[in-house]
């Protein structure tokens, strides 16, 4: 029976969403639907899915067992087979949990944020679709069917960021977002294709895919987990295909709270540990990834501290996350790294909507200086945002803590001093950035005094409130033996043969301690430096960090300008010029013959006369020389 | 059922069609009763269809002499490979008609009429000089609708278009007559069935060689490939919605289906021989169309674009030489018929109601017609070749069928999934979906007519993509005959 229920956990969402598409087109072609229905379907089909996900999640903790359900041949080709095939595993329902949970949550503060919204049925059958994307993509017995999802995220997230599309911004922002996207997805599919072929064809799924890992040269492999992991780079914003996700924050809140910072920003880390017996044999590339993983952490803190956007310091803070969660799959650490996934995707989603509900309630000012200047008094959102500004910091027993920590020692553990050099200094500059954007938008002094009081919806504060305490708690979940833990997520991860971490418990402790001061310096800096600010004399984002590094307008002018110019040259100049101009002119050469053999047309019969006796005399005498006449 | 059955498919349309031209003035009388006759054939085609037995090879032959004394015969059948294209044709034309219903004369429904004749006896003819009447055929109504109903300089563009298909004709027919001669050389009657001209063992290489390229080049022109192309520039932007819909759904597919047809059988050594400058060409011209496309103004010049660089991919599956490939490549003509013919026909409803039809004019349509948007970004996405659409599963196994074919080209053929996404979606967000500058259009959405036309379309860009199996199966025999027996390469399958 268990295994039936697979289905189902992606069908509630998708059903939603088909549920929600006829009824938005009803709405606006008919007759007006109460905004209470499309909130309704929209919230109750990922708890569906939730309780699904929960059901199964027992009975494997019971049983002990993983199930699989083959619905149907999807392709047979050649020497090529493809199953529709759902796998619940314990890596998969370890992430179906958190999505469905966090998105269930997220779906029922979208009930407040998208309030009187004109498109709110739309906005739901989108969210929807996004939530039955995401489960493919997690619930998938191969890479093919993983792709389906991989890329039905992909396409959600378009639809979403351009939700306003009216303004060329956003539009111009959600093109961006696919087409990076789509770069990074070129990479998957040939990892994929080379994968597939270095093993020698046969079945495409995970499992005979690493049954017969054995029949593939080393060159291959390196080739293909290079490859695959462009794909992640793309999905989950590293350096280099990172640019779409600052501007991606042009959609509604509640989509970069679920979609740009707790589920499908991770799908790159999910992949990679999916893979991960691909990755095993590989371990340079595991480093190459962790390296890349250090390097998009440090970069985008570094941007992270000059932005004023409030969602997009939040938007780089995640792009920096997912580089710890990198250097944690990238090393083998796979548990540690998803097990970052898993806390991140609380504190993350719940800064995200609290950043929403600070934006409804000043005005839409996104302006962390501007938000100060106009400060309203929201003591629920207040406080949640400082627990999530706290977990992402890494203060103990806030749930960043255990899993950064846990990266960060098995960075230590691996001897890549320089990555865990690296993520150290990150996480100072997280604790100072967050906090620099924490004292701005609730401490520095305001002149107004007296901020007014703003109450806000239920359905905001409500999520905000559960999700704060996964948030603290969620911790516990993995916490280390020498703080008397039982290692739960480890221990539930086991199939993915993460690497253990093997170091004294004295080191343990001086790691902590260390990484514990770090954070408190950031913290403390950024109180010195902002704790007192004067919000009506803001920063200025200038200089080379202000502006990013340059990094979009040197794409620009790489690939997007240059592409243009090649555009116009091959249309005006090689087609009409050279090649049309090639075949017109001999057409024309053609015309102009016609002209000069129709001077002969003198409409001189004597001519014609003449003609004829050539033409003849010509035709005897040939016939003469031929047959011998 | 009776063989008969492929020739009433045949010719119905153009049967209606003379007996309308005499009998009646009233131009909606003429559409409805075209209109019918589209779904009568829609139905016989899908009973064929349910009929049709995957394993068996050629069905539904009818072998009746024509010229006799030349050996020239009316002869037709059905495999796999035309079955699927017959099917797809039957499905297009129909929602055609619905999206082109208002405003047309009574010449264009009868243009409408002949052509569904000519690509029909197209794809079904067995015998090369019967295919050839039918290959030029197909083309008359095209160049009159370009003449009579086009736009700019329309006089001009049915000049080049006509010069430039009727070049690559004459060097087929010539290729033919050689054929014909040759097999009479060498067994003393004459004959232009395809699958006679195959046992001809006289032609030496350099012949074989001579006679493959007149015929590609004459095909290649149609599809277009790479640098065959510059005819359907003016022509696409130019021409009226229902010929650039007949063109680029229909006729160009049949470029691709003929190399299959004939020029495996005929020449399978020349053409394993050149396969790999052909899929170099193939993707060649994918990206080079791809990024001319990208800076178009004009909608419908970019589609030009956009569509000779999917064909060139779908060229490139063809010569991969084995089942990916060509299995995706034809599944692909499939799907790029399927979502082009709706965003072209699309676009023309849009330059119809507005009267404009470039990217910088319009704007903000999504506003004024939801459905249209819902349809059109459907059909977009299939056509980059989003997993759950059919246009994945094509793009997928051509790309799988080029890597086995040749490494290097198989990482290049991966370009697809990035050049089709940017100028597509460059071109919904101008056109369609960003507010327009200046006051904004009155853009009625889709009526219930023109959506019931687009539902069986949708669904099968769906049930295509979900579960390919289903209609894999109709023609990946076929393929498999056609690479085993045939280029005996066999190996797969």
């Amino acid at each position: 029976m268990s295994s039936n229920l697979i289905i189902w956990i992606i069908l509630a969402p998708l059903f939603g969403a088909i549920l929600n598409t006829g009824f938005y087109f009803y709405h606006i072609k008919e007759r007006e639907i109460p905004q209470r229905l499309f909130s309704l379907i929209g919230t109750i089909s990922p708890m569906i899915a939730f309780v699904f996900t929960l059901i199964l999640f027992l009975d494997m903790k019971e049983t002990g067992n993983t199930y699989t359900q083959d619905l149907y041949t999807w392709l047979s080709v050649g020497n090529m087979n493809i199953s529709m095939k759902l796998l619940a595993d314990n890596l998969s329902i370890f992430m179906s949990m958190f999505i469905t949970f966090v998105g269930s949550l997220i779906h029922v503060y979208a009930v407040g944020y998208m309030d009187k919204d004109k498109a709110f049925g739309k906005f739901f059958a989108y969210f929807n679709l996004f939530l039955a994307s995401m489960l493919i993509l997690v619930l998938a017995d191969n890479p093919v069917i993983l792709f389906v999802g991989w890329e039905g995220v992909g396409v959600c997230s378009y639809l979403l960021i351009k939700f306003y599309h009216g303004k060329k911004e956003n539009v111009q922002a959600a093109n961006k977002a696919f087409i990076v996207n789509r770069v990074g997805d070129f990479g998957y599919i040939l990892g994929l294709i080379t994968l597939f072929f270095a093993v020698g064809q046969g079945d495409l799924s995970f499992s005979s895919l690493e049954a017969n890992i054995a029949n593939a040269s080393n060159e291959l492999l390196i080739l293909s987990g290079v490859l695959l992991f462009v794909g992640a780079m793309g999905k989950s914003a590293q350096i280099p295909l990172f640019t779409w996700l600052p501007d991606a924050m042009a959609g509604p809140t509640p989509i970069s709270a679920l979609i740009h910072a707790a589920t499908m920003v991770t799908a790159g880390i999910y992949m990679v540990a999916r893979f991960h017996f691909l990755y095993e044999g590989i371990e340079g590339v595991g480093i190459y990834i962790a390296y890349v993983g250090a390097a998009s952490a440090l970069f985008a803190a570094v941007i992270a501290c000059k932005q004023q956007d409030i969602k997009k310091i939040l938007a780089y803070s995640t792009m920096s996350q997912l580089g710890y969660m990198f250097i944690g799959v990238g090393l083998g650490y796979y548990s540690s790294g998803l097990f970052h996934v898993f806390t991140h995707a609380f504190f993350k989603a719940m800064l995200f909507m609290g950043a929403g509900g600070i934006i409804i309630a000043s005005h839409h000012y996104q302006n962390i200086f501007k938000i100060a200047q106009h400060r309203v008094n929201l003591p629920i959102i207040s406080t949640t945002f400082l627990i999530g500004v706290i977990a992402i910091s890494g203060i103990p027993p806030f749930s960043g803590f255990f899993s950064k920590d846990a990266i960060l020692a098995s960075a230590f553990a691996e001897g890549e001093y320089l990555i865990w050099f690296i993520g150290m200094f990150t996480a100072f500059l997280t604790a100072f950035y967050m906090f620099r954007m924490y004292f701005i938008l609730f401490v520095a002094p305001n002149k107004n005094v007296g901020s007014p009081y703003v109450y806000t919806s239920k359905t905001i504060t409500i999520p905000l409130a559960i999700l704060a305490i996964g948030a603290i708690g969620a911790g516990f979940f993995n916490l280390p033996e020498i703080l008397g833990g039982d290692h739960f997520v480890d221990t539930w991860l086991l199939q993915l043969n993460s690497k253990v971490l093997h170091m004294s418990h004295l080191t343990e402790w001086i790691l902590m301690v260390l990484s514990v001061a770090v954070a408190s310096a950031g913290i403390f800096v950024a109180y010195k430096k902002y704790a007192n600010f004067d919000v009506f004399n803001p920063e200025k984002e200038d200089g080379l960090i202000g502006n990013k590094f340059y990094i979009d307008e040197i794409y620009d002018v790489v690939f997007v300008k240059s592409l243009q110019r090649l555009s116009v040259f091959i249309d005006k100049t090689v087609d009409t010029k050279i090649i049309d101009g090639f075949i017109m002119g001999t057409c024309n050469q053609f015309i102009l013959l016609g002209k000069k053999v129709a001077k002969l047309q003198t409409a001189n019969v004597r001519f014609y006369a003449a003609f004829m006796l050539l033409g003849m005399s010509s035709i005897f005498v040939y016939l003469f020389i031929t047959l011998g006449l | 059922m009776s063989p008969d059955i492929l020739t009433f498919i045949i010719f119905l349309p153009a049967l209606v069609a003379f007996a309308l031209m005499v009998t009646t003035k009233n131009v909606e009388a003429v559409r409805n009763i075209a209109f019918l006759s589209t779904i009568a054939i829609l139905v016989l085609v899908l009973k064929l269809y349910l009929s049709f037995e995957p394993a068996a090879h050629m069905q539904f032959v009818t072998n009746v002499p024509w010229i006799a004394e030349y050996g020239i015969n009316y002869y037709i059948g059905v495999d796999g490979f035309s079955l699927t294209i017959l099917m797809m044709i039957a499905i297009l034309i129909p929602t055609a008609y619905l999206l082109l219903w208002e405003g047309r004369t009574k010449g264009y429904w009868i243009n409408m009429l002949l052509v569904q004749t000519g690509v029909t006896g197209t794809l079904l003819s067995l015998d090369m000089v019967l295919f050839y009447f039918f290959w030029e055929v197909m083309l008359l109504p095209v160049f009159l609708m370009i003449g009579i109903h086009g736009t700019g300089n329309k006089v001009f563009t049915t000049i080049k278009v006509t010069v430039y298909t009727m070049g690559g004709s004459l060097l087929m027919f010539l290729a033919i007559l050689y054929l014909g001669v040759t097999y009479f050389n060498e067994f003393g009657v004459w004959s232009f069935q395809y699958d006679k001209l195959t046992e001809i063992t006289s032609l030496n290489h350099s012949e074989q060689m001579y006679l493959f390229f007149a015929f590609v080049i004459a095909f290649g022109i149609k599809i277009p490939l790479f640098p065959l192309h510059t005819w359907i520039m003016d022509t696409y932007k130019n021409a009226p919605t229902g010929a650039v819909f007949l063109l680029s759904s229909i006729m160009a597919k049949l470029g691709v289906y003929a190399i299959v047809r004939f020029m495996i059988p005929l020449f399978p050594e020349v053409y394993v021989e050149y396969s790999t400058f052909f899929v170099f060409l193939g993707l060649f011209g994918l990206i080079y169309f791809g990024i001319a496309a990208l800076k178009q103004d004009d909608i419908k010049r970019m589609f030009a674009y956009s569509s000779a660089s999917h064909l060139s991919f779908i060229a490139a599956g063809i010569f991969s030489l084995n089942s990916y490939g060509i299995n995706g490549a034809l599944y692909l003509m499939i799907a790029h018929a399927i979502a082009t013919g709706a965003l072209f026909l699309i676009v023309g409803l849009i330059n119809y109601q507005t009267g404009f039809k470039t990217m910088s004019d319009l704007g903000g349509i999504a506003k004024t017609a939801p459905v249209l948007t819902f349809v059109f970004a459907i059909m977009l996405f299939a056509n980059v070749g989003l997993p759950g659409t059919n246009g994945f599963v094509a793009e997928l196994l051509i790309i799988f069928g080029i890597y086995e074919f040749n490494h290097t080209l198989g990482y290049i053929s991966a370009f697809t999934v990035v050049i089709g996404a940017s100028y597509m979606l460059w071109m919904f967000q101008k056109a369609i979906l960003q507010d327009r500058d200046g006051e904004s259009l009155k853009m009625p959405d889709l009526k219930i007519k023109e959506i019931i036309g687009f539902i069986p379309w949708i669904i099968l860009v769906f049930l295509m993509g979900i579960a390919p199996e289903l209609f894999m199966n109709k023609f990946e025999p076929t393929v498999t005959y056609y690479l085993n027996d045939i280029l005996k390469i066999g190996g797969l399958n």
